[in-house]
């Protein structure tokens, strides 16, 4: 009977052990994250709508509903990434997440210069190089450094009615996100 | 022998057995640490940051969530209204006040597993500030149910729990600093259906 209760306590203590391990482990196991999911319709560096607009389940999860969303994976091994666009809506705005879908990055058309979507994600070695000699389509963009090499950019973008759907869907749809 | 192997499998699966579920438990049950209450409100301005705690860090990677950063917005959501009454989708409800600074606000409903509710006949499922009708002071009276009603009225139907959820973009709010000592709107109920 002792020996019994022995295991049952050592069982419990485990346990306790068990749930810290498992829960810090989540985060680099899981294979539902928005990166997986992301992985599983498209490449690195191609635009996908997270929003349910386009037909099918959501991607990832996209709460509001009088929002649109886009998103693009990417690689910052190999070079830096630009995400820009002409359109103008009445309200966007941007984040940047790491590989496990920790916001990093955000910012808003407020921040951005004359309100147009134009940001480059690039690492702090590759913003020291860029700042030797920042080439002339760049003028104009914002930086965002991160210690990061792969990553998530989303973009949303606010629908005040349904007549802006059209207009915010070509915004969206209009995105870039090039590695340069 | 044999006893001393059944005892030590006991323990083993005991230990991991209990260890996963208790994560299960606690990551589906949604409730979280970090959270900031004002009134029948909730929000979780650390969410999906690297400040976040272990719970909410494994949360975000289990569902697959994006959160809005600290530029973008904050959400609040209400499970109950001001008198701590699960809210459901069979009643009535009023939201009355003032929101607190923001470029724009958004107000919808979602059901337990967050997921949006569809409102009927062709309404969009979503409410926002550039459309509702003020008072002479700028508060704000949203009519929530399922039957229509003048003025600012979001439609939901079904029955069964719901939670509202309003988000505030690009507001000083959502720097940590602006969460204390912000008013939101009172939930009160009308009727319900039987």
């Amino acid at each position: 009977m002792r020996k019994l209760l022995h295991a049952l306590a050592v069982g419990v203590v485990g346990a306790g052990i068990a749930h810290i391990v498992i829960l810090l482990l989540v985060p680099s196991f899981s294979e539902r994250d928005a990166w997986s999911r992301l992985a599983m319709v498209a490449g690195p560096n191609k635009v996908v709508r997270l929003d349910a607009d386009i037909g099918g389940t959501p991607v990832v999860k996209a709460l509001d509903p009088s929002f649109f969303e886009a998103a693009c994976r990417f690689d910052l091994s190999e070079g830096v990434v630009r995400i820009d666009n002409a359109g103008k809506v009445p309200y966007w705005s941007a984040s940047v997440y790491d590989r496990g879908g920790e916001n990093i990055y955000s910012f808003n058309d407020r921040t951005a210069t004359d309100g147009s979507l134009d940001f480059v994600v690039v690492t702090p070695a590759q913003m020291i190089e860029l700042r030797k000699d920042l080439p002339q389509e760049f003028e104009k963009s914002i930086f965002v450094e991160t210690p990061i090499d792969e990553g998530i950019v989303v973009v949303r973008a606010f629908v005040p009615d349904e007549s802006w759907k059209p207009t915010v869907s070509r915004f969206l749809d209009g995105i870039n996100c090039e590695m340069q | 022998m044999l006893k001393q192997s059944v005892l030590i499998a006991l323990a083993l699966a005991l230990a991991v057995g209990g260890g996963a579920a208790s994560v299960g438990l606690v990551l589906g049950s949604g409730e979280g640490i970090g959270a900031v209450s004002v009134g029948p409100w909730t929000a979780y301005p650390d969410i999906g940051t690297p400040e976040a705690d272990p719970y909410s860090k494994a949360r975000v990677a289990r569902d697959g969530i994006l959160a809005l950063g600290r530029a973008e917005g904050l959400s609040f959501a209400a499970e109950r209204d001001s008198d701590g009454v699960l809210l459901r989708r069979e009643c009535t409800y009023r939201i009355e006040g003032s929101l607190p600074i923001a470029r724009f606000w958004t107000l919808y409903a979602t059901d337990k597993s967050q997921v949006v509710l569809r409102s009927p006949a062709q309404r969009r499922p979503s409410l926002n500030s550039l459309e509702v009708l003020r008072q002479p002071d700028n508060s704000v009276s949203i009519e929530v149910g399922a039957r229509a009603t003048p003025g600012n009225w979001l439609a939901v139907s079904g029955s069964g729990e719901m939670s509202l959820v309003v988000t505030l973009y690009d507001t000083p709010v959502a720097a940590s600093t602006g969460i204390s000592g912000i008013e939101m709107p009172r939930i009160s109920r009308g009727q319900c259906d039987a």
